[in-house]
């Protein structure tokens, strides 16, 4: 008795669901062609949509990689910091020494200036 | 109609203005002004399509092209135009004061009509020729025309020679934010102008009828130096629109509406600097070299450090204690401040002018907004200098840097020449 209230009640909700999700429903009638065509003012495209074109961000990603590098070992820096003393401190000069010779790359390749 | 449609009907009209030779603009900026109706930047969000003026033959493909792409329900109106044949009721227009009247009426009445026929074929218009699994023509990632249309492919970069697909397409001739008529073919690389070459020059255009009437015999320099004030204010606006700051064009316009000799603009000047129209671009952008400013001639000249002005060669003018203003850099933002500065000073020479009510001295040659205009002679077209100007730009610098620029050739209008 149980598996058929069941079976009633999932007939009923894939029916709703049939009803809501029907093709027609779901698909509208697209507009004609010439309607869905670019807008250029009465011009009209070359080439196909398909086009890639560089995002340019490398440089970017490059400064995000040095800037969060530093940030990572930092924190497990801080913990052991007052044990270590001023070995720890020199330690991490040495490292942002060399991070910082990314940065100054990037300030070089013009990451800083937005375009 | 339903209640529904009645009160859809009471918003403002949203119209699409596809401008063909002689289109005014006091026609325009009246509509422009006026509450009840919005220009809109494309035929998308268009219910009324609104041909002002003579359409060429050859642009009648792109007429087409945006009549179709208005969605249904739609109409067109046809304003001191020739409808296309296809229409087989078109509702055409010639006087002035009915424009907004009748396009008002046409929005309210759209659901009553019957629909508008779509006018090219209802069929793709570049058809699957593909081979691949995703159609790119089966010859690997590139090359092939799958929709019937070729890939893109690489092409050369201008700024650090990553080559990569460039995108090329014809915009124009009802591209609203160019001058009407202007028909270019650009080559894209990312947001950077490539390449242009101009297919069809802007159509010519008619000074204000004053500046013909100048070379006719003499005319109050009051009413000259007004409608060049007003012709200014219509170019900056235009460059407001098009850096996005609809609500300040539409001020500027209001401001033409209402110009009277010597009225003070300094608010304006005020609130033009802070709006950021120019800090919009770049300072260098757009700059002319010295061929290219004396080829444009007018204020694009003057505002490159040319001091070339027919007023110079006027008597009257002189009399009137009249010098030309000249900006050095040749740039947008200089012509922009070259057109304020240029409208604060014809407002100054209106209101002398009217005072003491002189006229114009000279009827061999005028200068128009647009330029120098000798009598017999017109104003040649200059819109090759896009050319060399454009690539290299991002596409909003390119933008502003043509509505910073007029280059259609001048031609009598109505009234004519002697």
């Amino acid at each position: 008795m149980d598996l058929l209230a069941l079976l009633i009640v999932a007939v009923i909700a894939l029916l709703m669901a049939w009803l809501l999700q029907r093709p027609s429903l779901r698909r509208p009638p697209l507009a004609p062609y010439p309607q869905r065509a670019p807008f250029l003012g009465g011009g009209t495209v070359d080439s196909h949509a398909w086009s890639r074109f560089h995002v340019r961000y490398y440089p970017m990603t490059l400064l995000l990689i040095a800037f969060e590098m530093e940030m990572m070992f930092m924190y497990p820096w801080a913990v052991v910091y007052v044990e270590e003393g001023i070995k720890a401190l020199a330690e991490m000069g040495m490292f942002l020494a060399i991070l910082s010779v990314g940065i100054v790359y990037g300030w070089r390749e013009r990451v800083f200036r937005w375009q | 109609m339903s209640w529904l449609q009645r009160m859809a009907g009471e918003a403002p009209v949203p119209v699409y203005v596809a401008r063909g030779i002689d289109a005014s603009h006091d026609d325009l900026a009246a509509l422009a002004l006026d509450a009840n109706i919005e220009l809109v930047a494309t035929p998308r969000h268009a219910a009324v399509l609104l041909v002002v003026g003579t359409v060429p033959a050859k642009f009648h493909d792109g007429l087409r092209r945006l009549h179709d792409q208005m969605p249904r329900p739609a109409t067109t109106l046809w304003y001191r135009s020739r409808p296309l044949p296809e229409f087989d009721a078109p509702h055409t227009l010639s006087k002035t004061d009915r424009l907004a009247p009748t396009l008002t009426d046409l929005y309210r009445t759209l659901y009553g009509r019957t629909p508008q026929p779509v006018l090219l074929p209802d069929r793709p218009p570049a058809p699957w020729r593909g081979l691949g699994d995703y159609g790119q023509g089966g010859e690997g990632m590139m090359g092939g025309t799958p929709y019937g249309r070729p890939m893109a492919m690489t092409d050369d970069d201008l700024r650090d020679g990553l080559q990569l697909d460039a995108l090329g397409f014809t915009l124009g001739p009802f591209f609203g934010p160019w001058a009407p008529g202007l028909l270019m073919h650009m080559s894209l690389q990312g947001d950077v102008v490539q390449r242009v070459s101009v297919q069809s020059p802007p159509f010519p255009q008619a000074p204000p009828t004053v500046f013909g009437a100048a070379l006719r015999g003499a005319v109050p320099i009051a009413d000259l130096e007004l409608a060049r004030a007003r012709s200014h204010l219509f170019g900056l606006a235009h460059s407001l629109e098009t850096a996005g700051l609809r609500s300040l064009a539409l001020r500027t316009l209001a401001h033409a509406a209402r110009l009277r000799p010597g009225v003070d603009i300094g608010l304006m000047r005020g609130w033009l600097r802070r709006c950021g129209l120019f800090a919009s671009v770049p300072p260098g952008c757009g700059q002319l070299t010295r061929t290219q400013a004396i080829r444009i001639g007018g204020t694009a000249a003057r505002a490159a450090g040319q001091p070339m002005d027919a007023r110079l060669e006027d008597p009257a003018y002189r009399r009137l204690g009249f010098s030309v203003i000249v900006q050095d850099a040749g740039d947008c933002r200089a012509r922009w401040r070259q057109w304020l500065g240029e409208i604060e000073q014809s407002l100054a020479l209106a209101d002398r002018a009217a005072g003491e009510n002189v006229y114009t001295d000279q009827t061999e040659v005028v200068e128009t907004p647009r330029g120098r205009w000798r009598r017999g002679a017109g104003i040649a077209d200059a819109s090759a200098v896009l050319e060399e100007l454009l690539p290299g730009m991002e596409w909003s610098e390119a933008m502003a840097t043509i509505a910073s620029l007029d280059v259609a050739a001048g031609e009598p209008g109505e009234g004519g020449e002697p």
